[in-house]
């Protein structure tokens, strides 16, 4: 009798395995979800979550996400993105017919980005970075090669931003690439990614503290990244520092309660991931509570408007003092930009330039997969999971156009994915799940 | 010797989308050579800092931060010291210094135009502390150097010595006949434009012929030559950038009249507040797309004027520039930035000179084919032998402390 309920047991396993599969959903393999936390002792203050569970799912082919519509900027050339309720910010970069000076204000609210309004920065031939505050209050734009700076607008009327201030100094020359907002304990601060020029001048990362936006105050400032330092990412009180070929470190600046701060980081612990060119980052919680994984962008060398290369390099941090690279996703002929995450359901979107949009199923141990689904990368002899053949291909956007596209920046947002284009403007995008 | 040319040059348009006339002395430089037993030593000063920090104007020119404008050179742009010796039909030299590496062709300056070609950062590499070894056999010339990869950062910028070796060429010469030479050498170069390292490797062939004959009264001299250069991130092509070119000058009582046929592609990057600069290092890896220039170049220069051992040849430049997009063009449109296709370039000027010019430079020791002159000049008509520099072991007639330099006859440019 107990040989035959095991049978049973055994055949009905079997059959909700194969049929999910089947239907490309997931199911639980066979790693056991692990429940319980993982704080570290370098790092009490953060818990890293249950490690997440193993899945096993279909080759799926990856749908065509549904455009819903376009906003043209053809003047300029579009940079970054952000989107806050039913406004849309872009950026605008180097020289068009005209420069790149100029924020654009769209209203999203239809399938049609509306252009609704704009603002010119005095004194910029090119922005980069838009960011708007978690209280909505603020929008911050970055300035690159005229001296360098963060100009700060006033969100009291999100459809018409109003100046409030622009903080420049000798550490923002000769200009600012990326500015991240993020609040520690409560108070906001900039993160400031600065370019280097010529032999003396090094690329430094600069932090501001905007609690008072209209008098912004620098706190902090140390050369780093091999040439550039990028980007940053700030969640919890660790802040993920994009250094290039120096690859990926992760600071403490207040979360680990372990007396650091911004004005005082502490470097937690890096990895040099494979091919260096280390450009953006997003540390991951998933919907369990998991915290394991960061996503790293490369970005590697291109032609805009025609190639790129670069791949995503999914980063295991569960020692963020020795956080190690476990698995990848590469789009062949096209390298990605930022990214965004849907972390309810799991999506990582990203803009991959000439290859448009991609959507990437992220649930699950990403890190686990059988030796059909590793690449054995022969410099290192590394072997990393590779999403595509994990299945985790879920979506493709702006790829099915009778025209090229060069898309800089992506944000999901309530079941839509926002894309920047730098050669056509803005898209709306039905979200792949 | 020392050299200046006061040139006024008129650019019609340039990148400011407008005409620009701009007037300023360029090329001021000093060069020494010093001899003694077997040792050499080498030195070109350039004072481009001083004299054109803005840059040139140089429709299509590029390299080292600065965009249709030549960038000044650096101080030091030679300074070497070498030894050389031969033996057995055999004839060896070995350089070290702040100079050229041993790919592709003579630095424009000793060329008959006073305008660089677009193609100067393709198709030489130079200023950088370089241990060059030469070996010559009969009519078969070989070297192999290695050197920085970075390109200065500016006229006073000292190398990165720490780069020193992470870069290498070789070139091979063959000398058929008489004034007559042909080359073909490589080159692998690292990062050359983040001093910091970590940028775009590059990966160059050229391949060149050339024939000079100069006498008393007349000069002959053609060159044909193609370059390639290809990025590469992380070993992998990214852009590959190639370049044809031909000029050819004759001089006839003193007048000499030179033309230049050069189509060369052009790596556009992202453009400063000045239209004419280009942030170096650039912020990441990307271009904006390829440019492909083709310029039809006609120089005309009156006979030289002496007074005691200063002289002066006036000369026009007058250049046909065409630009396209190239491959891939990215988002790069002449229209946009120029306004046209089509560009013009007229310059007018005197090359002022006190001494005579190194006929050659890019050149060290036993890579420098013999001169082709007979009867003139500083140098006396001699067997091929003595048209080395004098050697410990081989005696030589000639002023060994003037290895190769350019006649003072009327056509010496």
């Amino acid at each position: 009798m107990q040989s035959l309920r095991n049978q049973l047991l055994a055949v009905c396993s079997a059959a909700a395995l194969l049929a999910v599969t089947a239907c490309g959903d997931s199911t639980s393999g066979p790693a056991k979800v692990d429940t319980t936390g993982l704080t570290s002792a370098s790092c009490p203050g953060i818990n890293l979550g249950p490690k997440p569970a193993a899945l096993t799912l279909s080759q799926p082919t990856p749908l065509t996400m549904q455009v819903l519509g376009a906003g043209s900027e053809t003047a300029r050339y579009t940079a970054e993105i952000a989107v806050r309720g039913q406004v849309a910010y872009t950026t605008t970069w180097s020289f068009r017919s005209a420069p790149g000076n100029k924020i654009n204000i769209w209203d999203v609210s239809g399938n049609t980005p509306t252009l609704i309004d704009s603002v010119i920065v005095s004194g910029a031939t090119t922005l980069g970075d838009v960011a708007v505050s978690d209280d909505g209050g603020l929008l911050v734009v970055a300035t690159e090669r005229t001296g360098g700076s963060i100009v700060i607008y006033d969100l009291a009327d999100p459809k018409h931003p109003k100046l409030l201030s622009r903080f420049t100094n000798a550490e923002t020359d000769p200009g600012v690439h990326t500015a991240e907002i993020g609040r520690v304990n409560g108070k906001l601060y900039g993160f400031l990614s600065i370019d280097p020029i010529g032999s003396a001048v090094l690329a430094r990362l600069v932090i501001v503290d905007l609690s008072t936006p209209s008098a912004p105050r620098e706190v902090f400032s140390k050369v780093t990244g091999n040439p550039f330092v990028h980007d940053t990412f700030l969640r919890d009180g660790l802040l993920f520092v994009a250094l290039w070929d120096n690859g990926m470190e992760i600071w403490d600046v207040g979360g680990c309660g372990t007396g650091a701060s911004p004005a005082a980081p502490r470097v937690l612990g890096g990895v040099k991931t494979i091919n260096g060119e280390v450009h953006n980052i997003w540390w991951y919680h998933d919907a369990s509570g998991s915290k394991r994984f960061a996503f790293v962008g490369e970005e590697g060398a291109g032609t805009i408007g025609t190639s790129s290369r670069g791949d995503i390099h999914v980063v295991d941090i569960s020692d963020p003092t020795a956080p190690k690279e476990v698995a990848f996703y590469r789009v062949a002929g096209a390298g990605t930009h930022n990214f965004s995450v849907d972390e309810t359901n799991g999506v990582l979107y990203a803009a991959y330039y000439n290859g448009g949009v991609r959507a990437i199923d992220v649930r699950g141990d990403l890190g686990t997969c059988p030796t059909n689904q590793q690449v054995v990368e022969a410099s290192t002899n590394l072997a990393r999971c590779d999403l595509r053949l994990m299945g985790r291909e879920l979506g493709v956007g702006l790829v099915d156009l009778n025209r090229g596209v060069y898309v800089w920046g992506v944000q999901y947002l309530n079941g839509m994915v926002y894309a920047s284009d730098m050669v056509n403007g803005i898209w709306k995008l039905q979200a792949a799940k | 010797m020392a050299q200046a040319i006061p040139v006024v040059t008129r650019a019609d348009p340039t990148a400011t989308r407008t005409a620009l006339t701009e007037g300023y002395v360029t090329q001021p430089l000093v060069m020494a050579h010093a001899s003694w037993m077997w040792l050499r030593g080498i030195s070109t000063l350039n004072f481009e800092g001083l004299t054109l920090d803005r840059g040139e104007l140089t429709t299509g020119g590029y390299g080292e931060g600065y965009v249709d404008r030549r960038h000044p050179h650096a101080y030091v742009h030679e300074l070497l010291t070498g030894a050389e010796s031969s033996a057995g039909g055999f004839r060896a030299s070995l350089f070290a210094g702040r100079g050229f590496a041993p790919f592709g062709s003579d630095d424009p300056m000793v060329r008959p135009f006073e305008k660089y070609p677009v193609n100067h950062h393709l198709s030489q590499v130079l200023e950088r502390v370089v241990a060059v070894g030469a070996l010559r056999y009969g009519p078969v010339i070989g070297e192999l150097g290695t050197f920085n990869g970075d390109e200065p950062t500016g006229p006073g910028a000292s190398p990165s010595f720490d780069r020193f070796g992470d870069s290498w060429a070789t070139r091979l010469t063959v000398l058929p006949l008489s004034g007559a030479e042909l080359s073909a050498s490589f080159a692998s170069v690292t990062s050359p434009e983040v001093r910091a390292g970590h940028g775009l490797d590059q990966r160059k062939g050229s391949v060149v012929a050339r024939y000079n004959r100069e006498t008393e009264s007349t000069l002959r001299y053609a060159m044909l030559e193609w370059a390639r250069t290809d990025e590469r991130d992380s070993g992998v092509l990214t852009t590959r950038l190639s370049t044809l070119l031909g000029e050819a000058a004759v001089c006839a009582r003193g007048v000499v009249l030179g033309g230049r046929l050069e189509r060369t592609d052009r790596p556009e990057e992202e453009r400063l507040a000045d239209p004419f600069r280009t942030p170096r290092p650039s912020s990441d890896l990307a271009n904006l797309g390829v440019s492909r220039w083709t310029t039809l170049t006609a120089s005309l220069a009156a006979p030289r004027v002496a007074r005691g051992f200063v002289s002066g040849r006036p000369f026009v430049e007058v250049a046909r520039i065409g630009v396209a997009p190239g491959t891939p063009a990215g988002i790069f449109d002449p229209e946009l930035r120029y306004g046209t296709r089509r560009l013009w370039m007229y310059s007018a000027g005197v090359r002022l000179r006190a001494g005579s010019m190194h006929d050659r430079m890019g050149r060290y020791g036993a890579a420098v084919p013999e001169m082709t002159m007979s009867g003139m000049g500083t140098h006396a008509a001699k067997s091929e032998s003595d048209m080395m520099p004098p050697m410990a072991d081989m005696p030589s007639t000639r002023n060994a402390a003037m290895p190769h330099h350019s006649s003072a006859g009327t056509c010496s440019l």
